[in-house]
């Protein structure tokens, strides 16, 4: 028998993995931790608030290896067990380091018809990574990704969690990634509903400077 | 055969309701002096109005959920239990919206917040509840930034915390982040995500009524659908009764993506001719293609052949006769050019990156699905993967603890049944080496 299973299915994880995060700035801020304590009073038990202190520290230390799941548990007060298994279930939290800038592309059904795939391979090429992979220089992180809820603006992407790009074409991405290079990201963009185009004149929010419309880029004319 | 009938009515008159046209709704001030918070106010501060009075006025409206499932919400929001002052009840709304082709809620949420703030008051009066969650998916930071602000200007008017306009009714609203998790659109897997777990949905019974968050009472509703109930209480249910379809009434928020000339969410009664829909709404097809085939309500929707949807009308019913479902009324339109085969394989790739991995049948059956569709379209499969592929699909529907399998195998399913020569022309008619059987991902 002992011979009979000759490889494991999956790769155990690293049970004592080498720190990352130098132990004097593995730390909350006291700001942070009165925040920390504001989320855990909105639910019954502080459980509730694993969500919410897993994304700030991830927005402070870039991304979640064990010992800052451990910082986070043990600051909410939970077991560090039960933190890890939050951090591992959702897809939005990097368990590894990522580039500066990571480009999760929606390639999900209507972006597929819409061009996904090569707005994908676009950028794969154009930074020469593969999906999955970050550039050498730490830049870029390109991920697939699953729908965004934008389907309406496809194909789309969002940058680090943050900002959706609608309606893109080869001609934006060269600009998008010119722009993020010199560390500029853009900012939201309210996409104007085809009745308000009617009724308003475009857009209802006069709060936000950029605005786009749904439109159906032509597939074959995006790429040259 | 009758002619094609809209139970839309005069849908090119149309006045829309939940998003009404008005520049910078989203502020409260703006909100105020369009009839906002009005339902709520009358709500807390009339005799005519109690909890159970509001229930019945929904009831009476006929309001269905918009979420998918379209299970009457009045109904659900009856199920809770009598009021025991020492148990907690908790109200959650569902804005996780991750259902492939479904964008709507996300345009209520950024151009009509506090619409939903207000359904979700009125839902929690009429439930007694003292704490609302909005569960917003965490793709969606932008919005649930532009939410948080509107929220904290609706607590410094106390509309929302303790005793909302004099009354002694308090309640809560927090905004939930959520992660990135297509499960945690099911309810109950949104409970687990809501109380700090792995998002596993749970078996159900007992129903959230009973035991839903924290082991509490819980309705959970979908963003649309609270959206609804401030409209309900200001011209009443019978109102809302007479908009669209009497089946299935109500204004419906209709996101349309795929190869039309103009897509987007737009705001219609239910019952409109799909016909009307494609053709009129959004435009026609793109480049004056033909249509080939739509989804009518997000990715496990059943698929409808362009010979199908003759007459159809976006409600329950009509969708039912058709072979399919309302699901959230995100259409997705695809034209001639679309390769079906391929196009599955994406969706079964979705479904196998997103199932949780509770269930056996799912976990594995998923895995399975995109297996043998990848081969299919790489031209490697033979005619009888198309007979596992639909065995597959059996042993997978109705066997897990969720509807995720079941969402999962219908795509499957349906577009093998509907599209089957296309599957047929993609079969590898040599013999594969091996005896065809598969190798594991």
């Amino acid at each position: 028998m002992g011979d009979f299973i000759k490889h494991p299915f999956v790769d155990m994880p690293d049970r004592n993995p080498e720190q990352v995060i130098p132990n004097d700035s593995l730390m909350f801020t006291s700001e942070e931790k009165t925040q920390i304590q504001t989320w855990i009073s909105r639910y019954p038990t502080a459980d509730g608030a694993v969500m919410r202190g897993l994304w700030l520290a991830q927005e402070k230390f870039g991304f979640l290896p064990p010992e800052v799941i451990k910082l986070v548990a043990e600051e909410i007060g939970i077991p560090y067990a039960n933190a890890y298994g939050v951090a591992t279930f959702y897809t939005q939290y990097f368990k590894e380091k990522k580039g500066k800038h990571v480009l999760d592309i929606c390639t999900c059904f209507s972006c597929q018809l819409c061009g996904g795939y090569d707005m994908l391979h676009y950028v794969e090429e154009k930074l020469g990574v593969h999906s999955g992979e970050t550039t050498e220089d730490g830049m870029f992180t390109i991920q697939e990704a699953e729908c965004l809820g934008a389907c309406g603006s496809a194909p789309m992407l969002q940058i680090t969690n943050g900002v959706f790009v609608h309606n893109l074409n080869k001609d934006k991405i060269d600009a998008l990634l010119d722009a993020l290079r010199e560390g500029n990201v853009p900012a939201f963009t309210s996409v104007t509903l085809p009745q308000d185009e009617d009724d308003l004149g475009g857009n209802r929010r006069t709060d936000v400077t950029s605005v786009e419309s749904y439109i159906v880029p032509p597939v074959s004319e995006t790429l040259s | 055969m009758e002619a094609k009938k809209t139970k839309a009515g005069d849908w090119r008159s149309y006045q829309r309701v939940l998003l009404p046209p008005v520049k910078d709704l989203h502020k409260l001030d703006v909100y105020e002096n369009n009839e906002g918070y009005k339902a709520l106010r009358e709500v807390l501060t009339t005799a005519k109005w109690d909890p159970t009075s509001v229930t019945n006025e929904v009831k009476k409206s006929g309001l269905k959920g918009r979420g998918g499932a379209g299970f009457p919400t009045g109904l659900k929001w009856s199920f809770m239990p009598p009021v025991d002052p020492n148990i907690p009840r908790f109200l959650c709304c569902n804005g996780d919206e991750s259902e492939p082709g479904t964008f709507k809620d996300r345009q209520l949420m950024e151009y009509n917040p506090h619409l939903v703030f207000e359904g979700m008051l009125i839902a929690s009066y009429a439930m007694s509840i003292k704490t609302g969650y909005l569960y917003i998916r965490g793709e969606f930071a932008d919005w649930i930034t532009l939410m948080e602000e509107e929220l904290e200007k609706a607590y410094a008017k106390g509309y929302v915390g303790k005793n909302i306009m004099g009354s002694d009714f308090s309640c809560d609203i927090v905004i939930h982040k959520g992660a990135g998790a297509y499960i945690c659109g099911e309810e109950s897997s949104l409970m687990s995500s809501l109380e700090g777990q792995r998002a596993y949905p749970r078996v159900k019974p007992p129903f959230p009524a009973q035991k839903g968050v924290w082991g509490y009472p819980t309705t959970i509703n979908n963003v649309e659908t609270l959206a609804c109930a401030p409209l309900i209480i200001n011209k009443g249910g019978e109102w809302f009764s007479k908009i669209g379809a009497p089946s299935h009434p109500g204004p419906v928020l209709y996101g349309i993506s795929g190869h039309v000339n103009r897509p987007g969410v737009f705001e219609y009664p239910t019952g409109m001719l799909i016909t009307d829909l494609i053709d009129e709404v959004a435009g026609g097809m793109r480049g004056g293609k033909k249509l080939k085939a739509l989804i009518p309500g997000g990715s496990s929707t059943p698929i409808l052949r362009a010979d199908m949807i003759e007459g159809v009308t976006m409600d329950a019913d009509s969708l039912r006769d058709a072979g399919s479902m309302m699901g959230t009324s995100g259409m997705l339109i695809m034209d001639e050019d679309v390769d079906i085969v391929s196009w599955l394989r994406r969706i079964t790739h979705f479904y196998h990156h997103e199932t949780c991995g509770q269930c056996t049948p799912c976990r594995e059956g998923t895995g399975w699905l995109e297996n043998i569709v990848t081969r299919l379209d790489e031209g490697n499969g033979q005619l009888r993967d198309l007979d596992i592929l639909l065995d597959l699909c059996t042993q997978m529907e109705g066997r897990t603890v969720c509807a995720l399998a079941d969402a999962a195998a219908w795509p499957v399913r349906y577009t093998i049944d509907r599209f089957r020569s296309e599957f047929e022309a993609k079969c590898s008619t040599d013999s594969v080496p091996g005896g065809g059987v598969l190798e594991t991902a």
